[in-house]
């Protein structure tokens, strides 16, 4: 059924690339022109003079980058440690609290992330949940570590522990638990098992995972504006300021070309590695 | 090789720490909701509902929670019906460009929402319409339709193709297949894919908050209230607002359990 | 369970005969190629109505493709397929008379048993009563137990669900009925018994039945004609016996069992000749059949039933001398390994009461009669 399948493959998928033409592809190629009008104007209908990229290397926005990208790679970082022995028991150690774990934390997922970060606020402050208990029980309470770059970091971690969780989990229910067990029985260690068998095998769910948080985290900005203050200034926020209080569309969209290339380098890269049809169990035909 | 019983203790043990961490800052949230003092010092020493009584009182809430529910129902309609769809096309189908398809779909969920939303802000804006909430809902539809699609994806990959030819083989035209055996078979990801779009469109701010113009979503009206110095408003709403998501979900879960009941009744 | 057969076995038609002047299903030259892969490269076939009909080869043969594409889910490359004298190789499957019962059965696990079996008469837009009426008829045919009809299929046992899906596809009334190994999954002793369904249902309903399968066992026992397939192409069609005492080429003969093989050559004086094997045919091979021209080139067969131990002095058509290597129980036969002087090793079985009375590492005289030899011309 070749050519009814050809047929009913692009019929289906025309809505929702409609969808994603209008409403994600016009606009990208919106920002790409705007990025190259001269400051401060409103309208395509200027010649380009690029002069908004000039203004990124001069005003040194490439701070503001390095910051986001410094510290999406640590919170990426991190939130591997942090999920891999979860993910590797949700593969293959629990049974029905795998189910558990899984809606607790997609649950989490449906309250808006201001709200949790906001939550966060309340729980850190000086006076908040963690200090005011303390210094009730104890007399004495300690500075709040609110508005500093490890709590940036900290809340980066917290907002997309899902987004590297799950992928992992998937990665290592890839790794059949034969070739673990071959692996045991010829003598490997633990370590050697997780560095030899693991690893490599989980590679695909290990792409996504890190990928995914990064690029989210290399975008975000409520983080840094909630928890953050105004400590530093992260390129998602600088991207904001040009097109609301600079008025300066150009500025704002030559910004948001930098990161878009780089995110999009990095997504068409691993998603390029990755063969979807594995990870989600397409079954041969 | 076997788990030993002080790994697999341990781990659960990690596990219910996690779910503690995710969930201490709600913890924090609902203590502030019935908190009588004007400004919040913990710990709480005197509680009260009266902050949710003014929240259901108010008319700029419940303005804001209709706008909310507007963008979110109709989001969650259309996601399903392009998701059923999209899905067909990413995983059942053969199709020329699938392979291409499958990876361009991936790219708006993995673009920064802000940046998404502020694009959409200037392109509604060159082709000169004002947004509303109409133009946030398109915005939230470029992020969530994927979504839907890849939990329908999921689905549709375990799905045996012979099913469908064989409802072909034995005369059924491919309207009536995709009507008596493929929907049913997607239905329960299809619903699950719904209830997804609801709650991430009720839930979402970043793209909401360049697209929406003069109108204001829940998460939206939230962060200017947070952002302005506190107000007992804010834990209060937030709090009424996970109530709505968690009974939803409760819903949906109980939702094959009520139906094989109510099935037995007849 | 047994069932007397309405019409005696024997009645249905071999190779050489006709049963009417036009087959029911026709196939002209039929190619499917995927990209630079040919699948199915050029078969001819006609398939005699009411008759049941195996294609056996081994897995990648193409049999599945061509079974595909005879049902109408696999477009057709080249070639040309006619149903009752018309062209069908482009009408959609859900246009087509035949139906198929697939491997993994297909069963729809949403619904009943019932509306399983009733699937294909609304499509065909019968009213509800006279569906159910024949889902009914159907169960009792199957020999399903009537309360079946709302059982969830999903909670049937694997004999139980092909029970259905064949009650399912008899619902359609197909012109042809297809099948796709549809036996593969279960285990071996409830294969056996639905093969005898199988073949007893096709007596009394005196459909086509067009089978494919990988298990030469299976396509013995049911079919009247057995078209064996191999690399995209029928190497053989022919009744069961002919398949098995007969076959053209040596895929076949190796593909239908345990099989000693010999190169040979035809000579001067009518007589054959083969290196390791002593001929004693004095003229008569051509008499029954095996002559080959002189420097023909050929190949000798013979099954390992029908060769024996020889005492010394005792003479047959054709002698091999070996060293006797390995002896394996088979059950009621013994099976043993000869390995002969030029390192070839030949196969004997003998029924458990005609043991071999010796021991590994004997030297042995192995011999058997003309009657049994076959000579296969490539």
């Amino acid at each position: 059924m070749e050519r009814l399948d050809r047929k009913l493959g692009t019929a289906s998928s025309l809505p929702l690339l409609a969808i994603l033409l209008v409403a994600f592809i016009a606009p990208m190629l919106v920002v790409a022109v705007f990025s190259a009008m001269p400051r401060k104007v409103f309208s395509v209908f200027n010649s380009p003079d690029f002069s908004a990229y000039a203004a990124l290397l001069e005003q040194g926005y490439y701070r503001s980058l390095l910051w986001s990208l410094g510290m999406a790679l640590a919170s990426t970082v991190i939130l591997f440690v942090v999920c891999w022995p979860l993910a590797f028991g949700m593969a293959k150690v629990f049974k029905r609290f795998t189910i558990v774990l899984t809606i607790a934390v997609v649950v989490s997922l449906f309250v808006s992330e201001n709200i949790r970060l906001f939550g966060w606020v309340l729980t850190l402050m000086k006076g908040g949940l963690i200090e005011g208990h303390v210094r009730a029980w104890t007399g004495e309470g300690f500075e709040s570590p609110l508005y500093s770059v490890p709590i940036i970091v900290f809340s980066l971690v917290y907002v997309y522990f899902p987004f590297m969780l799950f992928p992992l989990a998937q990665g290592i229910a890839m790794v059949p638990d034969d070739a673990r067990q071959a692996a045991a029985d010829l003598g490997a260690s633990r370590w050697r098992i997780l560095f030899e068998i693991d690893l490599p095998l989980a590679a695909p769910g290990i792409v996504v995972g890190s990928l995914l948080s990064f690029v989210l985290a290399a975008g975000a900005l409520a983080e840094s504006k909630i928890l953050g203050g105004q400590t530093v200034i992260v390129i998602a926020d600088e991207i904001e300021t040009a097109f609301t209080y600079g008025q300066d569309w150009p500025l704002g969209s030559a910004l948001s070309m930098v990161l878009i290339t780089i995110i999009a380098a990095l997504a068409i890269y691993g998603i390029a590695k990755v063969d979807l049809d594995a990870i989600m169990g397409r079954k041969g035909r | 090789m076997k788990t030993s019983r002080l790994l697999r203790a341990a781990l659960m043990a990690y596990g219910i720490g996690i779910i503690a961490w995710l969930y201490l800052p709600l913890v924090s949230v609902t203590f502030a909701s019935i908190s009588k003092a004007r400004y919040l010092s913990f710990p709480v020493k005197r509680y009260s509902m009266t902050w949710y009584t003014r929240a259901l009182e108010s008319d700029t809430v419940s303005d804001i929670v209709f706008t909310s529910l507007k963008v979110a129902v109709i989001v969650t309609v259309v996601s399903m019906v392009v998701g059923f769809f999209g899905a067909l096309a990413f995983a059942r189908y053969n199709w020329r460009f699938r392979k291409l398809y499958q990876k361009l779909i991936l790219l708006p969920i993995f673009f920064p929402q802000t940046v998404l939303g502020l694009a959409l802000l200037m392109w509604f804006n060159s082709v000169g319409i004002i947004p509303t909430w109409k133009t946030a809902v398109i915005a939230h539809l470029v992020w969530i339709s994927p979504i839907a699609t890849l939990i329908i994806a999921i689905r549709a990959y375990s799905f045996d193709a012979a099913l469908e030819e064989a409802a072909r083989d034995m005369g059924a035209s491919t309207w009536v297949t995709l009507r008596e055996i493929t929907l049913p078979l997607l239905m329960p990801s299809v619903i699950s894919a719904g209830l997804f779009a609801f709650l991430l469109s009720w839930g979402n701010f970043p793209l909401s908050l360049f697209t929406t113009g003069a109108d204001s979503t829940l998460p939206e009206w939230l962060y200017a209230k947070m952002v302005s110095g506190y107000s007992p408003l804010v834990p209060t709403v937030g709090v009424l607002s996970i109530i709505a998501s968690f009974c939803l979900v409760t819903l949906a879960v109980l939702f094959p359990w009520i139906m094989r009941a109510a099935r037995k009744d007849r | 369970m047994q069932f007397a057969p309405a019409i005696p076995p024997g009645r249905y038609l071999y190779s050489g005969q006709t049963m009417s002047s036009e087959p029911i299903l026709r196939l002209d030259n039929i190619v499917k190629r995927f990209g630079q892969f040919t699948a199915v490269d050029g078969v001819d076939l006609a398939i005699e109505e009411g008759e049941f009909l195996t294609i056996v080869g081994p897995s990648g043969s193409g049999k599945s493709t061509l079974i595909r594409m005879l049902v109408g889910m696999e477009e057709v490359s080249e070639g040309a397929i006619w149903l009752r004298g018309e062209r069908i190789e482009d009408t959609p499957a859900n246009e087509r008379p035949t139906c198929m019962v697939f491997q993994s059965l297909a069963l729809f696990p949403h619904m009943t048993v019932g509306q399983n079996i009733e699937f294909p008469l609304k499509i065909k837009g019968r009213s509800p009563a006279e569906r159910k009426q024949r889902a009914l008829e159907l169960l009792a045919l199957l020999r399903l137990p009537e309360h079946y009809y709302t059982r969830n299929v999903t909670q049937c046992s694997g004999g139980e669900r092909q029970r259905i899906a064949l009650a399912r596809a008899l619902a359609f009334d197909p012109e042809i009925l297809f099948f796709d190994e549809p036996l593969s999954a279960l285990d071996y002793r409830l294969r056996k018994t639905l093969e005898k369904e199988l073949k007893d249902l096709h007596e009394r309903t005196r459909k086509t039945f067009v089978y494919i399968t990988h298990s030469l066992e299976e396509a013995m026992v049911m079919s009247d004609r057995i078209a064996i397939m191999n690399s995209g192409k029928f190497v053989q069609i022919a009744v069961a016996d002919d398949i098995y005492a007969k076959p053209v080429s040596r895929f076949v003969a190796e593909f239908m069992g345990e099989v000693n093989l010999f190169d040979i050559e035809g000579t001067t004086s009518d007589d054959l000749h083969g290196t390791g094997i002593e001929i004693h045919v004095n003229g008569q091979a051509g008499e029954f059949g095996i002559s080959l021209a002189p420097n023909e080139k050929g190949t000798l067969m013979v099954r390992p039933e029908f060769v024996r131990f020889l005492s010394s002095g005792e003479t047959s058509d054709f002698l091999v001398r070996g060293i006797l290597r390995a002896e394996y129980a088979l059950g009621s036969r013994i099976q043993y390994k000869v390995e002969t002087a030029n390192g070839s090793k030949l196969t004997v079985e003998n029924l458990r009461e005609d043991r071999y009375q010796g021991a590994i590492g004997d030297a042995v005289i192995l011999g058997w009669d003309i009657e049994s030899t076959h000579i296969i011309r490539e």
